[in-house]
């Protein structure tokens, strides 16, 4: 009879307690079981690719940087290359190096993040809270580093703005030790839980042949058993002199199952490897310049007479992350961008993960793709009061402001 | 459909090059290599292919550089360029291969206003949807065979006559745009 079969539909998002970010996910359930899910982003939109377009590309490496608070740096690395790829401005070597150094410190404080809000999403809170602790370390010296805890600015075509001075090199080394000896206490604590491993292990599968077809990125790829990491498979900055392997369960773990479980390893096991490819750079830091050209107004005549189109994947912590450019000679802003967050391309795999799954599952697996939806959609230009059902922030306030008033007279 | 399966050997890049010329003659012009150098030595570190082609054999040229590698996709991006859109196809081959042989594949299409519609690779490559969606938004070009045309970033009530990105009349008006200072 058809009405057994009656499915109900669930909104989760666009705000919600599991979400870091605002997403719509509609859900079909039968009972606790997930049916089928509908995806709708959209809610966060700010039109940076059309912004761009009315900036110089030294303006527009400030709004690149905006695109994400915490893959800030991943984003102006991608977008100065695409630059440098279209002008073919060169890069000093200890440039290089100090980005890959500030790319690495990224990765590590992006993944012990999302490790910890994956612990909170399950409701393991000490986890969380000894993540968060573990993870401000990196962030004192990201702080000492470029003066910013997240957006630092350091990043500029044709090099970087920020060196690394020997006070801030014994800043790395002393973080270094601390996450050498602290870190495997998180990773054994989460790992060897047993309701941990019961939350997370074939929970939100994705097979290796779906992360193909639905092109997956970064650790979602990796821990369905894909060997793509681009620091390998296309090295760039300094990862050319610096030997990358991709981590993938099956080299650890003998199998892969693709799912929430294989992905916290996978991350968790990078940062481990971020601590050493940061070791590596500091150890091999080339002396030199760190700027190709350090008068802004030079550059920008330089970059005016330019013409081209360039593009640029790069590993970001969340996966590839690829931006293209296309610059016209004579013209002092930049004709197109486009940006293509890692999110974007992980979030097509959303739907199957989500088949057959439980409906109390569905924060952990929508965060398990480490999704960040402003990185995902930047491209909406806001409307005036567009229509009647269109209410703005003033309104807001207001309607917020009278509720107050109303209170405050009973 | 694809067998999803990545090839886990490379083939030089001039290999594909000629390949590609051989097969499909005059659809497609201007194939370009880059090399991308990178390190202390500024050592060769992999290779990106730029490729012009004709709207007609777009699935034929795809078709062709699958029987290489899956084509891993990334994203389309484009632009309004007067009588014609735009449309870049951002592709990888060989991204399991090994250390320095992703090839990255850049197809450029151009469509012309008049006839704005391009065969959708949405069968082949199911990671396309989102893309086409958005450049379905925001530059109104018409994906045959999508399944699903709705809006993806811009909003429900969104007119969909408006596209953001076009630089003609379709495109945004003063009353679309908020300016901030």
């Amino acid at each position: 009879m058809a009405e057994e079969n009656k499915t109900y539909t669930i909104p989760i998002g666009p705000v919600h307690v599991g979400l870091k970010e605002p997403i719509t996910a509609w859900l079909q359930v039968d009972g606790e079981r997930i049916v089928d899910v509908r995806i709708r982003p959209g809610a966060i939109h700010r039109g940076i690719e059309y912004m761009a377009r009315e900036r110089n590309p030294i303006q527009v490496i400030y709004l690149a940087e905006r695109i994400c608070g915490i893959c800030s740096f991943a984003h102006i690395v991608s977008f100065v290359r695409v630059v440098e790829d279209a002008t073919g401005i060169p890069v000093p070597p200890r440039a290089k190096y100090i980005r890959t150094i500030l790319l690495e410190l990224e990765r590590i404080h992006s993944h012990i993040l999302w490790a910890g809000v994956a612990c909170y999403t399950l409701g393991y809170d000490s986890a969380f809270n000894l993540g968060m602790l573990l993870r401000e370390k990196v962030m004192d010296v990201l702080e000492a580093m470029t003066g910013n805890r997240v957006n630092y600015g350091v990043g500029t075509i044709g090099g970087v703005r920020r060196d690394i001075t020997p006070k801030v090199a014994k800043a790395i080394n002393e973080m270094l030790d601390y996450y050498n000896r602290e870190f495997s206490y998180f990773y054994n604590v989460v790992t060897e839980d047993p309701i941990v491993k019961a939350r997370m292990r074939n929970v939100g599968v994705l097979s290796q042949e779906n992360a193909i077809r639905y092109c997956a990125v970064g650790p979602t790829a990796r821990a369905s058993g894909l060997r793509m990491d681009l620091r390998w498979s296309s090295p760039y900055e300094a990862y050319e002199d610096l030997e990358v392997e991709p981590v993938v369960p099956q080299d650890y773990l003998g199998k892969v199952h693709g799912d929430v479980f294989d992905r916290f390893f996978v991350r968790v096991m990078e940062v481990y490897q971020s601590l050493d490819i940061v070791k590596k750079c500091m150890d091999g830091l080339p002396d030199g310049p760190i700027m190709h050209e350090p008068k802004p107004a030079k550059l920008l005549s330089l970059l005016k007479e330019a013409e081209g189109v360039g593009q640029s994947s790069i590993e970001a912590p969340r996966g590839d992350d690829t931006h293209a450019i296309k610059l016209t000679k004579g013209e002092e802003n930049i004709t197109w961008w486009k940006v293509r967050a890692p999110t974007y391309a992980n979030a097509m795999s959303w739907p199957i993960m989500f088949k057959d799954q439980e409906i109390a599952d569905a924060p952990l697996i929508i965060n398990s793709i480490d999704p960040c939806i402003s990185c995902m959609e930047r491209m909406l230009v806001v409307d005036e009061k567009g229509s009647s059902t269109m209410t703005t922030k003033e309104e807001l306030i207001k309607l917020c402001r009278d509720k107050t008033r109303r209170l405050m007279h009973r | 459909m694809y067998k999803a399966m990545l090839n886990f050997e490379a083939s030089p890049a001039e290999e594909l090059k000629s390949f590609l010329e051989e097969k499909l003659g005059n659809k497609i012009k201007n194939i370009e290599i880059r090399a991308r150098t990178a390190g202390k030595e500024e050592k060769v570190a992999f290779h990106d292919l730029w490729i012009s082609c004709s709207k007609d054999a777009l699935i034929e040229l795809v078709d062709l550089l699958s029987e290489f590698d899956f084509p891993i996709f990334h994203v389309i991006s484009g632009d309004d360029v007067g009588d014609c859109i735009l449309l870049n196809y951002h592709f990888s081959l060989f991204s399991s291969a090994g250390r320095g042989k992703r090839l990255g594949v850049v197809v450029s299409v151009l469509v012309p206003k008049n006839e704005l519609s391009v065969p959708s690779l949405y069968d082949r490559i199911p990671g396309i949807e989102y893309s086409e969606r958005e450049m379905h938004e925001m530059l109104g070009v018409f994906f045959e065979s999508l399944p699903d045309r709705s809006l993806v970033f811009l909003p429900e009530d969104w007119d969909e006559k408006v596209h953001p990105w076009r630089r003609d009349e379709s495109g945004l008006s003063s009353r679309h745009i908020r300016e901030l200072s």
